[in-house]
């Protein structure tokens, strides 16, 4: 298998500028029912082109519903999907990438013809479509492959052809369903880079996973949902340093924190070691923690610290 | 400059272009969305055509139609040329002569001969002993001594329906009656007379119950129409079943409509059939042609191309169902369940064509049968080489079934697009049908 080369953007002519945001998708009050439960209960958020955008929730959440109504593949009871303000219809969606969460090829068919051939469906002339099927397959390290049926490929170089399948039309919207799982660490940095890229190049990048340590490191911002209805959406890195502030500290021959229990307005989160995860209400100084720790021993560390992307998707569904 | 040179150029012009255009693109790479040269079918159907183009691509690929294809017509050749083969060997039965040959039973010989379509050739033997000989070799199927007495290798059975067997037969019951009028005092005229008498004709108050023969191209195009509806409408449906089964479904109708990926499937799929039968039917014209097989006459050449247009009709009619039935299923191992109900009316299509070729007559409920869609591929084909159908019969069947394809093809389009992208059980007829939220399109919910 051949790393990670050159962009087919250096090779092949983009639509349009190479960084210039694309779009903007928006999804207004989706909502589908199956009988009693509701998959989508008056969903909304957007998505802005030029970023990264992880979408997460817990299992049953809605996350694949609200995919797969993105490209028409469920009915909807109510709502609507725009992209660039207009309603998505089948000339908007040839425009659009998908990978499902189960992964969608012929498995007998070969690597290249299959690529090609979606490569068609999308609207690409045969030369294009041929040109940049060599052109992703290679980018994606799969080029090797591009004469064998798909059923012998391991699960790592299906998620690769699937991938190229996506991008291969150069579309405008990216949309994958679980793009991670089951990847092996070179797999989940290769596919990583080339989510980042496509963003960078000006995408509308959407994609689920529960591998939140990742998100955290490919996103710029995610959408949370659970029980089909939105809970959070911002840039992580805001979601990290909102609420209430978190110190560390940690003092020599402290073992459970019996210091901190005391203060108002301090909420010991964790204790670990001789080190204390402290969650500080808006009124509290800082100072009164330090002096507090001082005065219980020798203090060698006292930091905020960010939210891990974990702590913010457990406090929303808490 | 003349008409060849004009073409010439025009062509050497086209190509020039051509290989200028394709270096064009290569060295460009350009992704367009513009599409300067497409395949037939591409720029005939669009979409449609893109999906027919990749079936025809991977069917005709596959092992089963190449093999398959080989097999059938090894089969029709087999079928043209054995009857040939035997039909040529089974004339000229050797008869030795021993001793005198009067003339009137050398005439009787060559009549007798003449009598079942054959000739006989007449080997003079010098004596019994000889004639023994050649008889035991092979060289002789029958010996003539004196005029009076037979003689053959080994004794014929009666239940014998061999050419020589049947010559045999008659040249004792010739040489005997010939025997008897000699014997009577008969003059050679008289003899000749009584010979050639002919059998009264009978008339009689009703008429007899029509026995027909078997009509082996009947046969020949119900074994078709039976074995490549069969399996091309369970091709459609195992294709359906596995674009669920792996989800690539979903990438597909991502890109394109439902309709449009149903319609290109089994039209791509319809493509190869009709190719492949085609084919078989032009090999065994070709081939009875250049055997010399009875095939060429008579309804057969009519019969061989109703087998086509109704094997086309008969595809158009069941593939919708066989595709709309793989929508409903779940797993690969559910096609057997879900093709055996509908391959029943095609089983009693085969089974009263086969026994309507077999006795030669068409009963009052097979001519139903030739007027409805489900089973007229086969009966209107019998009816044809049986010479029982009219041209507006047949066209009244085929626009009866044409209808009909219409009318299944748009109830068949509606539980696709319902059942395809239900996952995770089988999905009932009764459930898809009972949709509500099926009414809705997706254009009214997700485009506005």
């Amino acid at each position: 298998m051949s790393g990670v080369g050159s962009p087919p953007g250096e090779q092949v002519e983009r639509q349009g500028a190479a960084t210039t945001p694309r779009g903007l998708l928006e999804l207004s009050g989706l909502t589908r029912r199956y009988g009693s439960i509701a998959a989508l209960d008056d969903l909304s958020f957007a998505v802005p082109a030029g970023q990264v955008v992880g979408f997460l929730g817990p299992n049953g959440a809605g996350k694949t519903t609200t995919m797969r109504a993105i490209f028409g593949l469920t009915d909807l009871d109510a709502g609507q999907v725009r992209w660039n303000g207009v309603a998505v219809a089948q000339a908007e969606r040839r425009r659009f990438g998908y990978m499902p969460e189960e992964r969608g090829l012929y498995p007998g068919m070969l690597v290249g013809e299959q690529v090609e051939y979606l490569a068609r469906l999308h609207g690409l002339s045969a030369v294009a479509a041929a040109t940049a099927t060599k052109l992703w397959l290679e980018r994606l390290g799969v080029a090797d492959r591009i004469a064998s049926k798909v059923d012998v490929l391991s699960h790592g170089n299906q998620q690769r052809v699937q991938l190229a399948a996506a991008l291969v039309h150069e579309p405008e919207l990216i949309v994958l369903d679980e793009p991670l799982s089951g990847l092996d660490p070179t797999g989940i940095d290769d596919i990583g880079a080339v989510l980042v890229e496509q963003a960078r190049a000006g995408c509308c990048v959407l994609f689920s996973s529960h591998q939140l340590d990742l998100v955290e490191d490919l996103c710029e911002s995610v959408t949370i949902i659970d029980h089909g209805r939105l809970v959070v959406t911002g840039r992580v890195d805001e979601l990290a340093t909102s609420g209430p502030r978190r110190l560390v500290v940690r003092v020599e021959g402290d073992r459970d924190a019996t210091w901190a229990r005391d203060l108002a307005g301090v909420t010991v989160s964790e204790v670990g070691g001789s080190a204390v995860r402290l969650i500080l209400e808006e009124s509290v100084d800082s100072d009164t923690v330090l002096r507090a720790a001082m005065l219980a021993g020798r203090v060698t560390q006292f930091s905020f610290e960010r939210r891990r992307l974990s702590e913010v998707f457990r406090e929303a569904l808490a | 400059m003349n008409t060849p040179e004009v073409i010439l150029v025009v062509v050497a012009a086209l190509v020039v272009v051509r290989v200028w255009r394709r270096k064009q693109g290569r060295a460009t790479g350009t992704l367009t969305r513009s599409e300067p040269r497409r395949s037939l079918l591409e720029a005939a159907f669009g979409d449609v055509g893109l999906v027919a183009r990749r079936e025809v691509r991977e069917r005709i690929r596959g092992r089963i139609f190449q093999i398959g294809t080989v097999i059938i017509l090894l089969v029709v050749a087999a079928a043209i040329v054995i009857p040939v083969l035997h039909k040529t060997k089974a004339h000229h039965p050797r008869v030795g002569i021993v001793g005198a040959l009067s003339t009137p039973v050398r005439a009787t010989l060559d009549a007798t001969a003449a009598s079942i379509a054959t000739t006989a050739t007449l080997v003079t033997e010098p004596n019994q002993t000889r004639a023994d000989a050649d008889l035991r070799a092979g060289h002789l199927d029958l010996v003539v001594i004196d005029g009076r007495q037979l003689q053959v290798n080994k004794a014929i059975a009666d239940s014998d329906t061999s050419t020589t067997a049947q010559f045999v037969r008659a040249v004792s019951r010739a040489l005997g009656a010939e025997q008897a009028y000699q014997e009577a005092g008969l003059s050679t005229t008289q003899a000749g007379i009584v010979a050639r008498a002919k059998p009264l004709p009978v008339t009689s108050l009703h008429p007899a119950s029509a026995k027909g023969t078997v009509r082996t191209t009947s046969l020949i195009s119900s074994i078709l129409i039976f074995v490549m509806l069969s399996q091309y409408n369970t091709w459609t449906l195992t294709g359906v079943v596995e674009e669920k089964a792996s989800r690539v479904v979903e990438v597909l109708l991502a890109a394109v409509r439902p309709i449009h990926l149903l319609a290109g499937k089994v039209l791509g799929i319809g493509l190869v059939a009709f190719t492949q039968a085609a084919i078989i039917v032009t090999f065994a014209l070709g081939l009875a042609k250049v055997a010399g097989s009875d095939l060429l006459h008579g309804t057969a050449p009519l019969t061989l191309v109703a087998a086509l247009v109704w094997l086309v009709l008969g595809y158009a009619f069941y593939c919708w169902v066989f595709a709309a039935a793989g929508s409903t299923a779940e797993r690969q191992e559910q096609v057997q369940t879900l093709a055996f109900p509908l391959t029943l009316p095609l089983i009693l299509g085969y089974i009263v064509s086969i026994t309507a070729a077999t006795s030669g007559n068409a009963s009052t409920f097979f001519k139903v049968l030739a007027y409805l869609p489900p089973t007229a591929p086969f009966a209107m084909t019998v009816l044809v080489d049986l010479g029982k159908a009219t041209w507006w019969q047949f066209g009244a069947s085929a626009a009866i079934s044409i209808l009909a394809t219409i009318a299944v093809a748009r109830f068949a389009s509606t539980i696709y697009r319902r059942a395809i992208l239900r996952t995770g059980h089988r999905v009932r007829l009764r459930e898809v049908l009972s949709l509500k939220t099926a009414l809705r399109s997706r254009r009214s919910e997700t485009s506005g």
